[in-house]
């Protein structure tokens, strides 16, 4: 990289995995002498944890069958860094994938609640974004919304895992572009 | 087992609160009784005449009445059995089964929040597949599909 400008740290992601270490060496490099360490550590953290979203590994109902499937060999979420994690305390993405009922309500703002900062919650399927065909049933919470603050709604019923993947890169551009 | 036989075998023990034995299609029989008669007819069923497994409890809102009804198994006669009773609408309640069959305490809570019926001496009556403090019995005729909002506010669960 000797005798070539510094990429700016931005741009890092798009790069070759060749040219990736080294332009990021000195990137951060220059970036710590520019504006010291400080100021260095939210971009990091951001860019970190944009690429390595954890959702937490549960399902509710039929959409649930759709995220699993978008974690096998076919889909392969885990290329993007999305990995699901069993507990709650090992997660920043909640995926709500399934009708929610009153029962189930204060189970899933538990959950929610257990998560460390900072987390999001991408609202999966008609169901979890606004009650679905269950809308006017007697238990079904009309949209996940009214319990917990969604960042993502994705659209289906259920979803294809491409629609699901879509939805997770939409909340990385998200987070990228919080001004931070 | 037949109808017949079944009559024959329940009717010492309970008297007029035996309405009668019908046949049904499939099973043994569906035994209508009144509920004063409930806890004995279980008791008559489960340890006189075998049927030890407490298939489902259930409960039908006809409008006029109510009716819960018991499918109970027997594995030595290979063969279900049916029991059922009518209720006022107005005061429906029947002595819980469970403990007779201690299976019923989850049917019962269900048929309970469902359709309202109370069945006494139930050990543990409370809200199964509803959130606590639910007001309402979705299966009964009466109940009319609400607005999500309008549910979430005269509930006031959560």
């Amino acid at each position: 990289m000797a005798g070539r400008a510094a990429v700016p740290f931005v741009e890092i992601e798009a790069l070759r995995v060749k040219e990736f270490i080294p332009a990021a060496k000195e990137a951060l490099t220059a970036l710590i002498a520019e504006q010291g360490q400080a100021r260095l550590i939210r971009p990091v953290f951001n860019w970190a944890g944009r690429n390595s979203l954890f959702p937490l590994h549960w399902g509710l109902a039929c959409c649930a069958i759709e995220f699993a499937a978008g974690f096998g060999a076919r889909w392969d979420a885990e290329r993007f860094g999305v990995v699901p994690r069993s507990s709650p305390r090992q997660c920043d993405l909640m995926i709500v994938n399934g009708t929610v009922t009153w029962k189930v309500a204060h189970k899933l703002i538990t959950l929610y609640e257990q998560m460390p900062e900072p987390k999001w919650v991408i609202a999966m399927g008609n169901c979890a974004t606004g009650g679905g065909p269950f809308r006017t049933a007697y238990s079904v919470v009309p949209g996940v919304d009214k319990l917990v603050p969604v960042d993502v709604y994705i659209a289906g019923c259920p979803p294809r895992p491409e629609a699901m993947l879509d939805g997770i890169l939409r909340l990385e551009q998200l987070i990228r572009e919080r001004k931070e | 087992m037949q109808p017949a036989d079944l009559e024959r075998a329940l009717a010492p023990k309970l008297g007029a609160g035996l309405i009668g034995v019908e046949p049904f299609e499939g099973m043994a029989g569906r035994v209508r009784f009144h509920r004063e008669a409930a806890l004995d007819l279980f008791r008559t069923v489960r340890e006189d005449l075998g049927f030890a497994h407490l298939s489902m409890v259930g409960g039908i809102d006809w409008v006029t009445h109510r009716e819960v009804f018991y499918v109970v198994w027997s594995d030595d006669a290979n063969q279900y059995l049916v029991l059922s009773t009518d209720l006022p609408a107005e005061d429906a309640h029947v002595e819980s089964a469970s403990g007779v069959w201690p299976s019923a305490n989850w049917h019962e809570r269900e048929t309970w929040e469902m359709v309202d019926v109370t069945f006494d001496h139930h050990p543990d009556l409370r809200h199964l597949l509803v959130p606590d403090g639910y007001v309402f019995h979705p299966l009964l005729r009466s109940f009319k599909l609400h607005e999500p909002e309008e549910l979430e506010v005269k509930s006031r669960h959560v």
